[in-house]
């Protein structure tokens, strides 16, 4: 059983200032994954408390099926609320076992293809939401 | 202190009332969760004990187009919800 | 502050956060700042198929505003300690 203590409220002296948290990932090289799926890979230059972040030597990374590449974006800014997670990037585990490099010409293509894919099942669906209504 | 324990001056005040009693959560997502409500805040962030989560989706039959409702449910011992996700707390259920 | 200070309490115990994207994420907690920011040590993604970018990643922090759930650890819950502090919080405290 824990002591009451635990969970007593910190003294205001006591807290760190807030947004803190990503000062030991300064430096370092990150991956970045954010609210609409995308993973930016680059070096962690500033932050602030609502997780902006700059980057630098940024790339994004794009992997489709067993495939990846990755295209160069040089200096980013990324808005903090588009922020999903950002993680160390484990040299030991670069390149990501299991995956094919290929030129960014060859994953645009394969996404495009992936794209139309999702699209031929939207339009299906779209039909028949029509259908429903009538 | 007594008196001021059972009076509900605000809606949280409700939901204070439900410490340790069963409740019905509904967050965004089509998802339901029930459980014992264990802790919670004005944002709404909650701590549920033995909380049981139903998850409803739909999907379409890509042959027939049919809609297909599917009901996931499962267990999990203690549940952290965050605040932003919940439509609605009812009190207690007497089930 | 209450969940600030209850994660607090949590750090080094393994719990699983999920996403609004539902990705799950398992790890050591490693802390927690006022944003319920997470960062997790030793990682592992649940349905780690469906997302092989996690593979190269072994601790990671979760921005708070993305964090549907997190499952703690059933043995360091203290239910009657969670009460005591939603009442003072309740009342202002």
């Amino acid at each position: 059983m824990g002591s009451l203590q635990q969970i007593v409220l910190p003294a205001l002296d006591q807290l760190s200032p807030p947004g803190l948290a990503l000062v030991e990932e300064l430096d370092k090289v990150l991956l970045v994954q954010l609210r609409d799926g995308r993973k930016i890979i680059g070096t962690l230059c500033s932050f602030d408390q609502f997780a902006n972040l700059v980057l630098s030597d940024a790339k994004e990374r794009i992997i489709i099926g067993e495939q990846y590449a990755e295209v160069p974006l040089g200096l980013h800014i990324v808005r903090g609320e588009n922020v999903v997670l950002l993680g160390e990037l484990d040299a030991a585990r670069e390149p990501p076992a299991g995956l094919l490099l290929v030129s960014e010409a060859a994953i645009k293509q394969a996404q495009r293809a992936e794209h139309e894919a999702d699209k031929i099942k939207g339009t299906l669906r779209a039909r028949f939401d029509f259908l429903d209504d009538t | 202190m007594a008196e001021e324990d059972n009076t509900v001056r605000e809606p949280l005040d409700l939901i204070r009332l439900s410490l340790d009693e069963k409740v019905y959560v509904k967050l965004k997502g089509e998802r339901e969760l029930r459980g014992k409500l264990h802790a919670y805040d004005q944002h709404l962030n909650i701590i549920l004990g033995d909380v049981e989560e139903t998850v409803t989706t739909v999907e379409i039959d890509e042959e027939t187009f049919e809609e297909i409702i599917k009901t996931n449910k499962r267990m999990v011992p203690y549940l952290f919800v965050r605040g932003d996700g919940v439509i609605l707390v009812s009190p207690p259920l007497r089930s | 502050m209450l969940f600030y200070s209850y994660f607090k309490t949590l750090v080094g115990k393994e719990v699983t956060v999920e996403l609004k994207n539902d990705l799950a994420i398992t790890g050591t907690l490693h802390s927690v700042d006022q944003y319920l920011n997470i960062k997790l040590n030793s990682i592992r993604v649940v349905n780690e198929q469906k997302y092989p970018h996690m593979l190269s990643v072994r601790n990671c922090f979760v921005r708070g505003s993305v964090v549907r759930y997190v499952q703690l650890p059933p043995g360091s819950v203290d239910v009657e300690l969670l009460h005591d502090a939603t009442r003072r919080e309740a009342r202002g405290g």
